[in-house]
């Protein structure tokens, strides 16, 4: 038996990115009562993520993922109302995504478009939920409306370096839907006004969900006393060092 | 002081899949140079000249060392270390 479902948003919640991490945080969401979907995606399904986008079958390969997403939503919950939004979030496009919705799921898979969600949605006033996951470790971090603490509270900044070499990185699957999932009970606390304020982190070699209090930094340019980041200026989002679509 | 330090999963090729090292030093500094000598490359990964690099959190304990000193932070015996790095998404087959 389901649990009640608690009054749900009348805005769309917002995902940005439908593949590892995006697809099952959406189906979860669907499942959770939730009736108005956005959808973000550039991107079109391929053989060899099949393993970790598991709503999408070998039919799927080479078309959108936007449309196999849709058709696998709609095939479970025929009355989600789901729009679709080809492209990638990008500087001049991600204020007017984040500003109509009731959350933001950032299911991006590169630190531009990560810092860029983080931005815009704390400029729109909306709660975001950051989601990621490499290798065998997710992680998931939820930010209110009133957007303290943030991501930048945390990461600061687009890295200059990388931590982990995109080119030998990959992502196991079960990891990719436990953070999707986790999005999605995270969304939902923020849709009740709920942020705990913690970082989330799975280990999916040992196993483990740790949750990790954030505190908001005093000088975040974002969240901070005294921010300096007041638009979405291009140059901020500088393409990282290895850049793919999830 | 020695320490325990936990390893995030993207770090473990480093430490032959290890999740939980030991290392010794009396600042977060210190024990990031011990555990790099253990462990060659983690330095590289975790520090920007002698800074902590942004991406990268690192808590004793529960505490967040940007709010502390840094990586000057110093350190008890018996301390426990998370390292916490952002990690964006992942491609597999590449
Ligand atoms: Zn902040």
């Amino acid at each position: 038996m389901p649990p009640p479902t608690p009054p749900l948003p009348d805005h769309p919640i917002l995902v940005v990115g439908a593949g590892g991490i995006g697809a099952p945080a959406a189906l979860a969401l669907g499942h959770a009562g939730v009736t108005r979907l956005c959808i973000v995606d550039d991107d079109q399904v391929e053989l060899g993520n099949l393993h970790r986008q598991i709503l999408f079958d070998e039919g799927d390969v080479g078309t959108d993922k936007l449309a196999a997403l849709r058709r696998a939503l709609v095939r479970r919950l025929p009355a989600l109302e789901i729009e679709l939004r080809p492209g990638r979030a990008l500087p001049d496009t991600a204020l007017e995504l984040c500003a109509g919705a009731a959350v933001v799921i950032d299911a991006t898979d590169n630190f531009a478009s990560r810092f860029l969600l983080a931005d815009a949605a704390h400029l729109a006033g909306v709660p975001i939920v950051h989601a990621a996951a490499v290798r065998w470790q997710a992680t998931v971090l939820a930010v209110a409306a009133a957007g303290r603490p943030c991501y930048r509270c945390l990461f600061e900044d687009v890295p200059a370096g990388v931590l982990v070499d995109c080119a030998t990185a990959g992502v196991a699957g079960p990891v990719c839907g436990v953070s999707g999932a986790l999005a999605a009970d995270r969304a939902l606390d923020l849709c009740q006004g709920r942020a705990p304020g913690t970082i989330l982190t799975y280990d999916g070699e040992r196993d483990r969900l740790r949750e990790v209090a954030v505190a908001a930094r005093r000088d975040c340019p974002l969240c901070g006393e005294h921010p300096t980041i007041g638009s979405l200026d291009a140059a901020r989002y500088m393409p990282p060092a290895c850049e793919g679509s999830d | 002081m020695a320490v325990t330090v936990r390893i995030p999963t993207p770090l473990r090729p480093l430490t032959g899949g290890m999740d939980e090292v030991s290392a010794s030093g009396a600042t977060v500094l210190e024990i990031i140079e011990d555990l790099d000598k253990r462990h060659p490359g983690v330095r590289d990964r975790l520090l920007d000249g002698g800074k902590v690099r942004r991406f990268v959190d690192i808590f004793v304990g529960p505490e967040d060392i940007r709010f502390l000193d840094g990586a000057a932070t110093v350190v008890t015996d018996g301390a426990e270390l998370t390292i916490l790095p952002a990690i964006a998404g992942g491609r597999a087959g590449h």
